[in-house]
């Protein structure tokens, strides 16, 4: 028995005039020490294309353990540097509660549901 | 009391393996449904440590994890490998998280287990043992 973790890539956030893109991964499943490397994967072939924020649903996110967060933050300060952001959309209560234990809770912005992560956006 | 142990390679993909074993020992001493998850994750945090910094993610390394629980009272897990003990009283807190850039990416596992935990005691080079982490939670 081995954890597992599953990303799909959802239709992008586009702004009105079509300049501004902002990819938005579904995350589902266990993130800890032996699946991280996909998300990490999937985070930085979407900031490659030229954007500057992501959007991660992650109603389906059962389990984070440290090394999920830390591969967060990474992505979030990445995100920073191009002066964008990372949102973290409707979060299980189980991710919730390690978020609020390591402090991560003021670090990122979060929405309770995709919808109102993606109006947030754009 | 009841007392359960299993023995694994200390390999990235054992770690869920390890946190179900103390996830469902926790349900038989009674713990609800968010005390049975953070102990998965104590655990969990606890054996990543010792793959990645007591083995260095070497491969031929072994983990044991031995559990005792008396029902409706307490728990206590004992977490056990051959590998460099490190000290994690060296590492500074993780808490409090003042800015993005302040923020540590090291320690947070180590955090987590002594948030989670009513009990957390590290001992290195023990004769015939190696390293031993033993982490109590009372019901």
């Amino acid at each position: 028995m081995s954890s597992s973790l599953t990303i799909n890539e959802l239709t992008p956030e586009r702004s009105k005039d079509g300049t501004v893109t902002v990819p938005v991964l579904q995350v589902s499943g266990r993130l800890d020490t032996h699946t991280v490397s996909i998300l990490e994967k999937a985070m930085s072939q979407a900031m490659a294309k030229n954007v500057k924020s992501l959007v991660l649903e992650m109603s389906g996110l059962t389990y984070v353990s440290s090394s999920g967060l830390r591969a967060l933050l990474m992505a979030r300060r990445e995100a920073r540097e191009r002066k964008g952001t990372i949102m973290l959309c409707a979060l299980t209560p189980q991710v919730r509660d390690v978020f609020d234990m390591v402090g991560f809770t003021s670090l990122f912005d979060i929405r309770d549901t995709l919808e109102n992560g993606r109006t947030a956006l754009i | 009391m009841m007392l359960k142990e299993m023995r694994v390679n200390a390999e990235a993909s054992q770690l869920l393996n390890l946190a179900s074993f103390a996830a469902v020992a926790a349900k038989e001493a009674g713990f609800d449904h968010k005390q049975t998850w953070r102990i998965e994750l104590a655990v969990d945090e606890a054996c990543a440590n010792i793959i990645e910094h007591a083995y260095k993610g070497k491969n031929g390394g072994l983990i044991t994890l031995k559990i005792a629980i008396e029902p409706n009272k307490w728990m206590q897990i004992v977490v056990e490998d051959q590998g460099n003990g490190f000290d994690p009283s060296k590492i500074p807190s993780v808490l409090p998280v003042t800015s993005l850039e302040n923020t540590r990416v090291g320690g947070m596992g180590v955090h987590i287990i002594r948030t989670i935990m009513d009990e957390v005691k590290f001992e290195f080079k023990i004769p015939y043992v190696g390293n031993r982490l033993t982490m109590i939670k009372k019901v």
